[in-house]
Parts: structure tokens; sequence; C-alpha cells
């Protein structure tokens, strides 16, 4: 049975396709079939987070055109073979394509595939619609800020409407820091306006930015950073492991914040 | 003030620390101060939304009618809800409300002069077919939407150019419909009217609002925008478990909330007072208003 997955946010720029780059590979990475499918069109970004720009050959407008089969157009990754890219088409917009034939083109990657990640773009518009249409489940990435949340919340209810029955939450870029010294939403504050179960939170780490120009997912690091470590246990989490959320305080608590927190109560 | 809104239009701040008194010796429900009203801020007019511009069922005893919104049909006409957002709107609607029906209900829908199309036709079945309802009947006073829906393969009624007594708003004094129950999280972007009181037993979150001619009640937190009484019934109320709203209007009037929020909060009741919209808690107020024995109106002396 494919699980077939939109990774949604309402606001731009939170971190969806990072976070779906990420995912991708990190469940790839524990050997299952992953297609990620970015459906950005005309402002498609997947393909250089994942470093696969240069080998993309056919879109997913190809295939819809018929030129060629799904499976030619699923670019592989050389770092791990289980993981395919279908493109969008750079040069047209959003309108280029129908929520049916998405779910046409999802419907040929599922057999062989047991993860599809659809990247959606940002906004509510044709775009989103076409991403969600096919999907069964839903990961609503927010970060921290009441903008995001906000949208967030109205995505939510777009997909209960649109009969997208399971969605979780990840909560993206937190800075515990900030969290602990009350300058930031808690994960806490996120979830009592959101009310859906959380998926995984990822810790703010400037490391994002540079795997993201190289093109190589944090997941894929040696020495794994904070961010990479959450992403691996979003994908453990996602199999149906019972993975803890990890102690973003621990490197922040130290005694005169233990202090502080004490006197604020 | 807007010179061309006849409504008058309070702007009052609320605000818990001095309406709802923790103090149990002021248990009065009128215990706030009239409130200045801020010159910097130039009050709002309320903006021009009807309940009635929603798709709603009806109970006509052995079948449900479908009422379609009157007046504009265009953003261009006039600002009411466009079909896509109509749509969106029903199902939402229908999915998070309490049915009153038995499955396989037929529906009748009553078009009035709106103009549909045999797409618009067949995705209004599908979406009355999700909640287990069949559409059978189309009664319109449009020709075209008589004839989608003839090649579509409903039984239609074709009514006479409506006359303007059916368009104008119905009579007061007319009873409001039954109340509509949620049981749902009222999330960001969704806007429930309903022509009589709306129960939700959920949270209310910002960007959402409800919009009612009867009460408002909330079994949560209310974040969003309440509007009760919209008819311009003053004698309604905004009840909620944490009163935390954008803004509360009754009636004609505004009130917007607080800057700072209290830190906890207790059962709320927003009602018309001398000088606006006013709060009071919950306990307080259904002593002073509900409660036979004191009478409307009786001011329970200190050590009561």
């Amino acid at each position: 049975m494919t699980r077939i997955i939109v990774m949604t946010s309402g606001k731009g720029g939170v971190g969806k396709s990072t976070c779906t780059a990420n995912l991708g590979m990190a469940l790839a990475q524990r050997n299952q079939r992953v297609a990620v499918v970015d459906a950005d069109f005309g402002l498609r970004n997947l393909d250089l987070l994942l470093g696969l720009e240069n080998r993309i050959v056919y879109t997913a407008l190809d295939v819809l055109a018929g030129d060629c089969t799904v499976e030619k157009a699923l670019v592989k990754d050389k770092r791990q073979p289980t993981l395919g890219l279908l493109a969008a088409a750079q040069n047209r917009n959003k309108e280029a394509i129908t929520p049916s034939q998405m779910k046409e083109l999802v419907a040929g990657l599922a057999p062989s595939n047991d993860f599809i990640l659809i990247d959606c773009p940002a906004g509510i518009e044709m775009g989103f619609q076409n991403a969600i249409a096919p999907a069964k489940e839903a990961i609503v990435v927010t970060t921290p800020e009441i903008s995001a949340v906000r949208d967030a919340d109205r995505v939510i209810g777009l997909l209960e409407a649109n009969d997208v029955k399971f969605t979780k939450l990840l909560i993206n870029r937190i800075k515990p820091k900030m969290v602990q010294e009350d300058q930031m939403m808690s994960v806490r504050d996120v979830l009592d306006i959101l009310a859906v179960p959380l998926l995984g939170v990822v810790p703010d780490d400037e490391r994002v930015i540079v795997s993201s120009n190289r093109g190589e997912p944090l997941v894929l690091d040696k020495q794994l950073s904070l961010a990479g470590v959450a992403f691996n246990n979003v994908a453990r989490r996602l199999l149906g492991e019972e993975v803890p959320l990890i102690d973003l305080n621990a490197t922040h608590d130290d005694l005169f914040s233990r202090l502080r927190r004490f006197f604020r109560g | 003030m807007a010179s061309d809104d006849s409504a008058a239009v309070t702007d009052s701040a609320i605000d818990p620390s001095t309406d709802t008194p923790i103090d149990a010796s002021t248990p009065a429900p009128e215990v706030s101060a009239p409130e200045p009203s801020t010159p910097t801020e130039p009050p709002q007019p309320v903006p021009p939304i009807d309940p009635r511009t929603q798709l709603r069922l009806r109970n006509e005893g052995d079948h449900l009618v479908l009422l379609m919104p009157n007046g504009p049909q265009s953003e261009a006409e006039g600002g009411a809800l466009v079909w896509g957002e109509l749509l969106q709107h029903f199902k939402q609607r229908l999915k998070v409300g309490e049915p009153f029906w038995q499955p396989n209900t037929v529906v009748h829908l009553a078009a009035r002069d709106r103009l549909l199309d045999a797409r618009q036709l067949q995705a209004l079945e599908e979406v009355l077919a999700a909640a287990q309802l069949t559409l059978k009947r189309v009664v319109t006073s449009r020709r075209q939407t008589a004839i989608a829906a003839v090649t579509a393969g409903y039984s239609v009624d074709q009514l006479e150019t409506v006359d303007t007594l059916v368009q104008s708003p119905p009579a007061p004094g007319k009873p409001l419909a039954e109340p509509l129950y949620l049981q749902t999280t009222v999330r960001s972007g969704v806007e429930i009217r309903h022509p009589g009181t709306i129960i939700v037993l959920g949270d209310v979150n910002p960007g959402s609002s409800l919009v009612a001619e009867g009460d408002i009640l909330v079994w949560g937190r209310l974040r969003g925008i309440a509007h009760a009484g919209f008819g311009g019934d003053r004698d309604r109320y905004i009840m909620a478990l944490q009163m935390q709203p954008t803004q509360l209007r009754l009636a004609d009037l505004v009130a917007r909330a607080p800057d700072s929020p209290s830190a906890d909060y207790l059962p709320e009741v927003a009602y018309v007072g001398n000088n606006g919209i006013r709060i009071a808690q919950a306990q307080a107020f259904a002593r002073q208003n509900f409660d036979a024995t004191l009478g409307q109106g009786a001011q329970p002396t200190d050590g009561f």
C-alpha cells in the first residue's frame, strides 16, 4: 500500500521543500522506495535541494503529453537509488495542469513506490489544489511564527474539507534558546492552536542553508547535525516507530537559564 | 463614524481586567466603566455580511430543501461569494455539522434566480452524495438553469421570474432557523453563517468568523470574530469558555479585544449593556439574568 503524502504549509519560506528533500532521503536510506514529486510548476526547486538539477530530462508535463513514461521521467538519485524525483516543468505555470492530471501522475508512480511525497507550492490556489488532489495524508510544515501558524490553520481546514484525512504537523526552524526566553512560540503554543498530531520538531540550523546550496540533504552528512537527527526521527515516526522528541533544550540548559525559568515560574 | 452608515457603531474596547473583576464582591453584570472611544482609531462600520449568503439546508418534512443564496452572484456585482467558495463553505459545514437527516434523504434545490450550469449542478450533487443526500428536484426561475437541470436528469420546476417579495429579506418576526450544531475546530478562513443560533463544540481559531442571527455559544476558545444578533437583535449573547476574540459584534455594535490578554480565562458572556458591548463572567451573568427566583435585573446585595 503506497503512502501518498503531501507536504504543505500555506505560507512560503517555512521549509516545505527542504523538509521534503530530507524526509525523502531519510526514508530512502531506510530501504523504502520513495518518489518525490515537485508540484511547484513554474517555480521548481526541489531538484536543486536534491542536487539533481542537471539530470532532469523529462518533466511531469512530458509524461502527461505522452512523450515518455512516468518511470522514465523519474530521476533516480545516485546516492540512494531507491529515491526518485519527478520534476515539475519550469517553463509553465500552475494552471498548466489539473487536479485529475496530478492524480493520474501519482497513480502511475504508486505501484513501484512505498512512499510518494508531493512538494506543494505556497498559497491555496490552483497549485495547492493540484498538489493535494492525489494525497491521502498530509504533513503540514510550519514555523513557530504567528503568520505561519495562521496559514497552517487555514490549510488544515482546507485539507479536512478536501478529504485528506490524516494530517500531521512538522514544526520547523524552532530556536530553543528563544523559546526559553519567551521570545518565540513554543511547540505547545503551536499545538494549542492547530490541534493536530505532532510528527516532529526540527531546530533552526545554519547548516540547512549550506546543504541546500550544495544540493546535499542534511541526512546524508556523516556527522549528523541536530536538524539531521530530527529529520531521521521524523522518517522513523512515519514508518511507525515510537521515537521520543529530541531534547532541544539540552545545549542551552545551563544554570542561568534554569534559574531564570525558576524565577519566571 | 461612517456618514452613510445608518447603523450606530460603537467601538468599545473590551478589557477583562475592568469588565470582569475576579473580585467576588462586585458581582453585578454591569461591571464595566463607560469606555472612552479612542479618537485615533476610527470605528469600523459593520461590513455587509448576511447569514443568508451561504448555502444551507432546511427540513421540509419528508425532504430537505437546499437554499441558494439570493443577491449578487459575482464579486463584481457586489461581493457575494463566488461559486467555488460557496461550495467550499457548504462542504465544510456538511462535514462538521450534526446531520439531521436519514441516509438517502431527497433534496430539492431551490436555485431561485441563480444561474447554474451542468458542471456546477454535478459538483453540487457530488457534495450532497458524500453526505448521503440525493438531489432530485431543482426549482428555479432561470431558463438556462432549468435547461441544465433537465439535461442532467433532475425534475424541474420553473417558476415565473421572481418578484421582489421573494428577494427581499424576510419580514421581521419570522422565527429563527433551528440551531446549527458544529463539532469541530473552526479554523482560519472558515466562515459560518446561520440564520439562527450557532453552537460550536471546539475552538474557534483566529481568522475565522461566526455570523448568527441568534446567539453564539462556543464550548472552547473563541479567538476569531463572532457576530451574534446579525438581524439587529441586541438581546443576543455570545458565550465562550475562553473569550479571546479578535472582535465581537452584537447586532450593530462592535468591540475589539483588549491589547493585553489576561492570564487566566473563565467562561464569559458578552451582551449589550448601557454603553455598548459588555462582558461578564458566566456565573455572575447567569445568576443575574437566567435565575427565575431573582427575576430579571434584580441586584444581589453584598454577601448574597
